[in-house]
């Protein structure tokens, strides 16, 4: 079913105070880098950042509120800040076109509702890090967090809030460079630095795509204004072929082009196979980068770009089938994979790569605004599953494994509490907000193949469809595994050990006196608990508790617990905003129609038809049968049963199995094999001709000049001197000539007078 | 008598003129400096003789008083001074003397042989003869020197005295010159 | 009758014996006598033009060149006197102060 559309804004609002929105931030970064190195007041940085924060979300909420009074087809905020470059005579498919890309705001339904978000959850992480980041507090590198934090910020409202695909490019190339400051934020330590690099590569690969689609966009229809390329799109279309470079095709084919390449880029950024390997070691940052980059906000950007362009690819329909194709593969994959790891993060990791899956499908499936609506629910739930986790983290000293944890359920009361309503939201059970958005996804791509009864649409909805309920059902799985593993049974950590489950911990145990002074150590394995056989040779776990924190584990500080139970409200009650139409009664698709005035229309509207039968049967099973079923079943494994002796049968009867989910079937080593090793040594070939060819050719340089410079020092000496020498020796001849002239005798003189007297003479009389 | 005059006149004239030259040619051939003087004087009183072939008496006779009789005693004197005996010279003749030779004859050549035909060539221009009217105011002997004195006393008068203050500067310059160091 | 012509020739003769005198002989002295010679070789053309002229005043300066060549030849015996006191010799090619 397409999305229903209106035509395009007539009247958009402009405004003067839209850019410091994004600018704000911005502020807050350059003041916070520039001067909390020799402030040292961490409270300045917290009131810097989070004040920033706080007055560009109040300032969304107000151009928000702008939005809501005006009328449907009015609904867009915009401000031109200034020309940023001048284009000049660019050949363009309509002719040659003189364009100037300027910096440019324009807040409307949708970028209205990411900015929301970002603001709004980038606000409350603000709030988390002052907490968690603790140790950075005491250390002095505090004010670089925050400042990247807010560069973070102001780089992804440049993304949404972009009114043009410059603006996007340079807000999602933002993106990148701060998502790689971020996980590389401990530098000193290398695993960290790695993690970091290649989530830049494997970004920069997608971007490539993403300039691909984006220059070929620019070529076709001679713009990059979001408004003037939705208006363009149907005398695009109308054009029986479109000639590039030389190749003649229908338009529909190279939407089709642009709309893959674009997907690439969303690949890269959203952590789409195959491009999705630098997300679980991004976990090497601190966990409020996890939380907001990682799960509500950079992640999605690829999403927000789909959207965007949504009326590119509702007229591409291979580029829609690619990305309903790969979204599903890796949702079902990232779950798999889930499964069988037992760092707290790396499992949250997964599963975000899942939902984003899980987003692509829907918007593979042509559901736009389903898609758009899983970013935000998932934005909360997975930002609160993050947040908590780190508070986890945190009041267990650092340690990640969730074999260490356990019985956390009364002595983090809030945490649990809030980590528990986020898991029943992703498991999608009904009114929780995942049920609206991840089954209104499901039921899109299910309606594909269902075709208004006739079962005959794309075979591929219904492929994807199976493998979307198949990660449905593991997504239930293994969060309910992490909740047990993590908050219920005993406390493992204090030695209390029972069944033996517990791992050597990677955390470095601090000396029983100075607990605090060796923090630097204890961050240093944050994330490291994928490889958690290797032993470090540490203190047993038995020490863990020695010492003076007293009983183990308790509820963190309320700036940590309190941004995650808001989380968790919102993951609770934000599905009411788009109750599918099938449960009309229960309330409205407000967001639907809130953001249909950007999507593209090129059907007819479908929209009041009775909803067939199938669509609640389907709702009804994955509420109350599929996802339900799941969790029973992670509860028997890891909750009935302490020993958890069912799983530890089946690893034992499939090891090998185990052994490669459990190292992520070996995608890292097939990179590294097939694509890394060559560059690398490419790389290698490449220093040695430097080195031989290059550098011989500067030493033959050098050489070179030593030989030309000796003979112009002989030319110069012999030669030059020589001319010089040979005038003086000539000018020494000659005057020593005409010096004896000058005898000093007057007969001499006499005799030239005479002599010439005789020539004149003659020659007078001669002549 | 004005035949034999002017018959022998005129080869007295070459006559005069070719002793002349034979005492200047002796006078710079000769080595002993004496003996250019002696050849000097010869020469003067030559010349002394080619004025009075040339109806010049009174030139002829001052010639004789002033060359021979006051500069050649000068030399003379000179010539004693320096006692030139006592020595004997590095050479007479310098050392562009064969240079110089060779570009006096070359010169004489020349100019001779350019001036041969002129002179004496069968075209050459008829000599200056005098003329008749004059010729009979200089016969007279006593009219010469007449004819001087009027030319000296009234139309060259200046230069007659500038020529005595010369004279006096001369005196004067060779006392000054010859004086010795001491005061 | 003399014609000029020849008195212009011994004249000339005359001259330049006395500027071969002046650029062959060492000796001060001979020199002096040389250039006597050749303002008597010079007199000697006046007089041929006075005489062939008709007029007087060749006469006239050549009596006057005479005076002069007299007082000429009184500073130069005078110079050359100083000179051999000096210089001890009076030999042209030992006056070379100027050499250059």
């Amino acid at each position: 079913m397409m999305e229903h559309a209106v035509p395009a804004l007539s009247t958009p609002i402009q405004s003067s105070v839209l850019w410091l929105i994004p600018f704000l931030p911005f502020f807050g970064a350059i003041l916070n880098g520039a001067t909390g190195r020799w402030l040292r007041n961490n409270k300045l940085v917290d009131a810097i950042a989070l004040g920033s924060m706080a007055l560009s979300f109040l300032l969304v909420l107000s151009c928000f509120a702008q939005l809501l009074g005006a009328e449907a087809g009015n609904r867009s905020v915009n401000q031109t800040l200034w020309n940023w470059f001048e284009l000049g005579g660019a050949r363009v498919l309509g002719g040659v076109t003189v364009n100037t890309m300027k910096w440019a705001y324009k807040f409307d339904v949708l970028s209205g509702c990411m900015a929301l978000l970002v603001t709004g959850v980038g606000f409350l992480i603000h709030l988390f890090s002052t907490g968690y980041m603790a140790d950075e507090r005491t250390r002095g590198e505090y004010y670089r967090f925050m400042a990247y934090l807010n560069l973070f910020v102001f780089s992804m409202l440049n993304l949404v809030l972009g009114a043009n695909m410059v603006m996007m490019f340079l807000g999602w190339e933002g993106v990148g460079l701060c998502s790689y400051l971020l996980i590389g934020f401990y530098f000193d330590r290398e695993y960290a630095a790695i993690a970091g690099k290649k989530a830049f590569v494997t970004n920069r690969i997608g971007d490539f795509g993403f300039m691909i689609g984006f220059f070929l966009i620019f070529m076709i229809y001679g713009s990059t204004d979001f408004d003037t390329l939705m208006g363009m799109t149907r005398t695009i279309l109308a054009r029986p072929e479109i000639t590039l470079f030389g190749a003649s095709h229908a338009p529909t084919w190279w939407f089709n082009l642009v709309g893959c390449c674009l997907f690439v880029g969303a690949c890269g950024k959203s952590a789409q196979i195959p491009l999705y390997v630098w997300l679980p070691d991004a976990m090497a940052g601190p966990t409020p980068v996890s939380a907001l980059i990682h799960a509500a906000t950079m992640v999605t950007s690829g999403l927000y770009m789909i959207t965007r362009m949504n009326f590119i690819y509702v007229n591409a329909p291979v580029a829609l089938h690619v990305v309903l194709l790969i979204g599903a593969l890796t949702a079902i994959v990232a779950a798999s994979m889930g499964l069988a790891q037992y760092d707290i993060k790396k499992v949250l990791a997964y599963s975000t790569v899942s939902q984003l899956g899980f987003m692509f499908m829907g918007m593979g499936a042509g559901a736009f605004s389903a898609g758009m609506f899983h970013v935000f629910t998932h934005a909360f739930f997975k930002a609160a599953l993050f947040l908590g986790s780190g508070s986890v983290i945190m009041a267990c000293h650092h340690e990640q494994d969730m074999r260490n944890m356990g019985g956390l359920r009364k002595r983090m009361p809030w945490t649990f509490a809030s980590m528990l309503v986020a898991t029943i939201a992703i498991a999608g059970i009904f009114p929780f907000s995942g049920f609206f958005s991840k089954d209104e996804i499901l039921w899109k791509v299910f309606e594909g193949w269902y075709h208004g009864g006739g079962y005959n649409g794309p075979t591929l909805n219904l492929v994807t469809w199976i493998m979307g309920m198949l990660a449905a059902f593991m997504t239930a799985f293994y969060m309910v595994r992490l909740m047990v593993m993590t908050f219920f049974g005993e406390y493992r950590g204090a030695g209390h050990d029972p069944h033996g489950l517990t791992v050597p911990s990677e955390v470095v145990h601090h000396a029983a006196d100075d607990h605090g002074h060796d923090a630097h150590d204890a961050h240093g394995h944050d994330d490291h608990a994928a490889h958690g056989h290797d032993a470090h040779g540490h203190a047993a776990p038995a020490g863990h508790g020695d010492h003076g924190h007293g009983d183990g584990p308790t509820e963190v500080v309320w700036n940590m617990y309190v941004p995650v139970a808001i989380l968790a409200a919102l993951a609770l009650v934000a599905g009411f905003l788009n109750i599918p139409h099938s449960l009309h009664w229960i309330g409205s698709s407000h967001f639907s129609e809130w953001i249909a005035p950007i999507l593209y229309q090129t059907s007819a509207h479908h929209a009041h038809e009775a909803p067939p039968a199938i669509e609640y049967i389907l709702m009804a099973v994955a509420t109350l049968v599929w996802a339900p079923g799941a969790m029973y079943l992670a509860w028997r494994f890891y909750g009935a049963d302490p020993t958890w002796s069912t799983p530890k049968a089946f690893v034992k009867r499939f090891p090998e199995l185990f052994e490669w989910v459990n190292a992520k079937y070996y995608v890292d080593e097939f990179y590294e094999a097939a694509f890394i090793g060559p560059c690398k040594q490419l790389g290698a070939q490449l220093w040695a001709f430097d080195t031989w060819a290059v550098d011989g050719m500067v030493n033959g340089a050098a050489r070179f000049t030593l030989m030309t410079s000796q003979a112009l020092h002989w030319f110069d000496a012999k030669i030059i001197d020589g001319l010089v020498n040979l005038v003086a020796w000539l000018l020494q001849g000659v005057s020593s000539g005409f010096r004896t002239l000058q005898s000093g005798r007057v007969q001499n003189y006499a005799f030239v007078m005479f002599l010439g007297f005789l020539v004149f003479a003659f020659w007078k009389f001669l002549a | 008598m004005d035949h034999l005059l002017s018959s022998i006149g005129s080869h007295m004239f070459h006559l005069f003129g070719l002793l002349a030259v034979g005492g200047a040619l002796a006078m710079i051939f000769s080595k002993n400096a004496v003996h250019s003087v002696v050849g000097f004087l010869f020469a003067m009183l030559s010349v002394a003789g080619c004025y009075l072939c040339l109806s010049a008496e009174f030139l002829a006779v001052a010639q004789l008083l002033v060359y021979a009789g006051g500069i050649v005693v000068l030399f003379l004197f000179v010539v004693m001074l320096v006692e030139m005996t006592k020595y004997k010279e590095k050479g007479l003749f310098q050392v562009q003397t064969p240079w110089a030779v060779g570009m006096v004859a070359v010169g004489v050549l020349g100019f001779v042989g350019v001036f041969w035909k002129a002179w004496f060539g069968a075209s050459a221009v008829e000599p200056l003869t005098l003329r008749p009217d004059l010729a009979a105011g200089l016969n007279v002997a006593t009219q010469n020197a007449q004819a001087v004195s009027r030319g000296l006393f009234a139309e060259y008068l200046l230069p007659f005295e500038i020529l005595s203050v010369i004279l006096l500067v001369a005196l004067v310059g060779a006392v000054v010159l010859a004086k010795t160091e001491r005061v | 009758m003399v014609s000029l012509n020849s008195v212009l020739l011994i004249s000339f003769l005359l001259f330049s014996v006395g500027v071969a005198g002046v650029l062959i002989r060492r000796n001060v002295l001979i020199i002096l006598m040389c250039v006597e010679l050749m303002l008597n070789a010079a007199n000697l053309n006046l007089i041929a033009f006075a005489r062939h002229s008709g007029t007087v005043g060749g006469q006239a300066f050549a009596l006057l060149v005479m005076g002069l060549a007299a007082a000429e030849v009184a500073i130069g015996l005078a110079l050359v006197v100083a000179l051999y006191r000096k210089k001890d010799s009076v030999q042209v090619d030992q006056i070379n102060l100027l050499k250059g």
